[in-house]
């Protein structure tokens, strides 16, 4: 096994999928040409909404890092940073971006993708994640020319969102469109935003479909195509992510009705928690050799939400609030449950639980919803300790060694022979 | 060694677990909090006696049952000593969203310690009269949670424990300024006792207290040794780990730690009512890089150096703290613009007095000297 290798897919809409991603970044490279103020900002709220109704161009540094990490070039972007000063010990997402932005984006080779446009606004955020706060810091100290909006957004849990949260998101989403109208010079048409949510909703109700086809046994695909989050993350709102799904949804439902599953012999159903290896999807398909298919994550339920397009400011602002706290310690309470219900819904035979350095917010709270995981649903668990972008902090052998063991004792437990 | 005129705040923070579960014992709540953006006015308005949460040095094996190795010492220290009774008497946690750790740790604490009242509260960044109304929503939803089963805060209550606070503030900061003119004659070790003391005494023991140790003080210059240095980072739990900076030749005259002035700073809020006031203290508070950008940070540590006449800043700084180490670059490159010299320090929980530790200081004393 390598350290850094790419997923087997095997959906056809795979392919659809890069095509997906090439056009975005092209889009975004032709934005500055084609008058459209770019827009940086983080993922996982209501700005990109927003955005698309007012024919900005959405940009997400945090999303360039897992393409950086697939094309390899994440250890030039960690170098950079680490020149600077940037501590090992910080989030990868964060050196990556810092470590690109002040490096190779200036340089004249670009990447497989191109390269990230320069910033004409940049959203940034006082809310979610700290390490998410500081790349934005830092990259406002980058793009000096850039015009900033700092919104706030209340951090707290999913079950503890009261009307003052709400009443408070929803006027930092007016001031963040009162901003976007002077500093991208055009108006909100709010019949466009109620479409564009209209979207955005479609889409998460695509999603919800397309996850409840994995509860079918076995599994027409696998954490190894999660890559179609792709446009959950960049293109929210638009008819191209309803488009996309549509197609996804229609080859899962097709799959699903022909009992088409990831492998021949589907023996274990597993569970994947915290953010997945980017410089390594393969290691989703490294579980299949003894017959296991991860069949679900944490990481989809950030898109499980509905949006009512008739009251598009209150719906952003509760997208904006949900998030995070959905996939995060700020709702360690709620993700016990999303967890426990998911192991119940995708008949969950064992959870692996990245311990991800790069993401505290994502495995603090990972022992107590190990515990529950044993003792509500008698569901065993395995730590892999590693990161999401940092290759250096992941070792194979301590991986297969883990992941073997926990497979073959799994196998028993289902009454499979060694082997 | 500590000076006699800081004795009775030296005993108050080695003593304190004893003495809150005394009072504990006698009827008192008591209610953690891990950072000072914690409105400790309004926990004591409640009934409850505030209680800053610390880890201190030591060593770490239950706390990893629950929590991961790279997190701060502040934190996992913390869950250790939880684990093992240690906070028995805390009848919960309440705290405000300064950072990951912190926000998943009040989880964690919920999940697996006994106590009825943990509350997480999320604060605004901006300030405007938006973030302050909402703000006040906050403090008033807090302010609903707490009085359950206590009497309902009137005003006037909360006036009396604002004025309370306000004082403690207000001599913090005097014994500050006579830091400032060079005219305070205790040690920054010692300093830093009578900060921590107030964050584990009854606001009123502790308010006469410090009332004792000003008038005690002669306000007369005091001889000076040692190359003038700020201190910069989040908790520092042990005292003598400033003492250590002292005996390797520098002489500490600012600080900016979330155990010393930082929490101080402004000592009070104006405002029509209570709440108001506790809201414009929160919102003008000096710059924690929790809640700020290293600019606004950068801007603070140049007012500090210029009004301190400090040589060098030393970062100390929490291992794995995201906040502080995410600052760093940006922190050293300004003061690198004004010709400061800026030292590193990692902390973990086995934090000693090391001999690298003492080495590292002396070099940075002969740079700076040179």
């Amino acid at each position: 096994m390598e350290k850094t290798q790419k997923s087997i897919k095997r959906l056809k809409s795979g392919k659809a999928l890069n095509q997906v991603v090439a056009e975005y970044y092209l889009e975004c490279m032709q934005a500055p040409r084609e008058g459209r103020p770019v827009v940086w900002m983080p993922p996982m709220n209501g700005a990109i909404e927003m955005c698309y109704a007012m024919d900005l161009q959405p940009v997400f540094p945090e999303n360039w890092s897992p393409v950086c990490a697939a094309f390899g070039l994440t250890p030039r972007n960690f170098e950079v940073a680490e020149g600077m000063g940037y501590s090992r010990d910080l989030c990868g997402y964060l050196r990556n971006i810092i470590g690109y932005v002040n490096g190779p984006m200036q340089a004249e080779a670009a990447m497989p993708l191109g390269r990230l446009p320069e910033p004409d606004i940049l959203l940034s955020p006082n809310g979610g994640c700290v390490p998410v706060m500081k790349i934005f810091h830092a990259l406002e100290r980058r793009f000096p020319s850039a015009k900033v909006f700092a919104g706030d957004l209340p951090q707290v849990a999913v079950e503890e969102i009261k009307q003052h949260h709400m009443d408070y998101a929803v006027q930092e989403g007016a001031r963040l469109i009162e901003f976007l109208e002077h500093a991208g010079k055009r108006k909100l048409n709010e019949e466009r935003l109620r479409e564009v949510v209209a979207l955005s909703d479609q889409a998460c109700a695509l999603w919800d479909e397309i996850m409840t086809y994995r509860r079918v046994i076995p599994a027409p695909f696998s954490a190894a195509e999660i890559g179609i989050m792709f446009v959950m993350v960049t293109r929210q709102g638009t008819a191209k992510a309803v488009d996309f799904l549509t197609l996804v949804r229609d080859e899962i439902q097709e799959r699903a009705h022909q009992h088409q599953g990831v492998i021949a012999d589907e023996k274990l159903r597993l569970f994947w928690d915290n953010i997945p290896l980017w410089y390594n999807m393969g290691l989703f398909n490294y579980f299949e050799k003894m017959g296991g298919v991860v069949v679900a994550e944490t990481y989809s339920a950030a898109w499980s939400l509905r949006l009512d397009p008739s009251r598009p400011f209150e719906s952003l602002a509760l997208k904006s609030l949900r998030s995070y706290p959905m996939v995060s310690c700020v709702s360690v309470e709620r993700r016990k449950q999303m967890l426990l219900n998911a192991c119940r819904e995708y008949h969950i035979d064992g959870v692996i639980m990245h311990r991800n350095k790069s993401c505290l917010p994502i495995t603090l709270g990972q022992m107590d919803i190990k515990r529950a995981l044993e003792t509500e649903l008698g569901i065993p668990t395995v730590f892999i300790d590693a990161d999401h972008m940092d290759a250096r902090n992941f070792s194979v052998a301590q991986f297969q060694a883990r992941a073997d063991a926990f497979m073959e004792m799994l196998l028993a437990r289902k009454g499979y022979a060694h082997g | 060694m500590c000076s006699e005129i800081v004795n009775s705040f030296v005993q108050a923070w080695h003593d304190h677990p004893a003495r809150l579960r005394r009072l504990t014992a006698a009827g008192r709540k008591c209610i953690g909090y891990f950072c000072t953006y914690t409105p400790v006015e309004i926990l004591y308005a409640a009934g409850f006696i505030p209680v800053r949460i610390t880890g201190g040095r030591g060593t770490v094996e239950k706390a990893y049952s629950l929590a991961p190795d790279f997190i701060c010492p502040f934190m996992k220290r913390s869950l250790e000593k939880a684990l093992a009774g240690e906070y028995d008497y805390l009848c919960g946690v309440i705290q405000s969203y300064t950072c990951d750790a912190a926000c998943g740790m009040l989880n964690i604490w919920k999940e697996n310690l006994k106590g009825t009242h943990y509350h997480l509260l999320s604060l605004p960044y901006n300030d405007n009269d938006g973030a302050r109304t909402y703000l006040r929503l906050e403090l008033k939803a807090l302010m609903e949670r707490l009085v359950v089963d206590t009497a309902r805060i009137s005003a006037n209550a909360l006036g009396q424990v604002v004025d309370l606070y306000d004082g403690i503030r207000q001599r913090i900061s005097l014994l500050y300024a006579g830091r400032f003119k060079g005219r305070l004659p205790i040690s920054a070790q010692e300093l830093a006792y009578v900060v921590l003391a107030g964050q584990v005494l009854p606001p009123q023991d502790y308010h006469e207290q410090l009332e004792r140790l000003i008038h005690s003080i002669d306000d007369k210059d005091v001889e000076q040794t040692g190359v003038p240095v700020l201190l910069s980072g989040s908790l520092v739990e042990e005292p003598e780990i400033l003492g250590a900076v002292e005996a390797a030749g520098l002489r500490i005259v600012a600080d900016d730690l979330c155990t010393g002035l930082r929490p101080y700073s402004p000592a009070f809020g104006r405002g029509e009512d209570p709440v108001d006031r506790i809201v414009d203290r929160l919102m003008a508070r000096s710059p924690c890089p929790s809640r700020s950008k290293a600019i606004q940070r950068a801007a603070h540590l140049r007012t500090l150096v210029m009004k301190s006449g400090a040589k060098a800043v030393i970062f100390l700084v929490q291992k794995f703290c995201t906040p502080h180490l995410a600052d760093i670059p940006i922190l050293a490159e300004e003061l690198k613009k004004m010709d400061i010299p800026i030292l590193v320090l990692e902390m973990d929980e086995h934090w000693q007095s090391s001999g690298q530790f003492q080495g590292r200081l002396q070099s940075f004393l002969e740079m700076i000297v040179l």
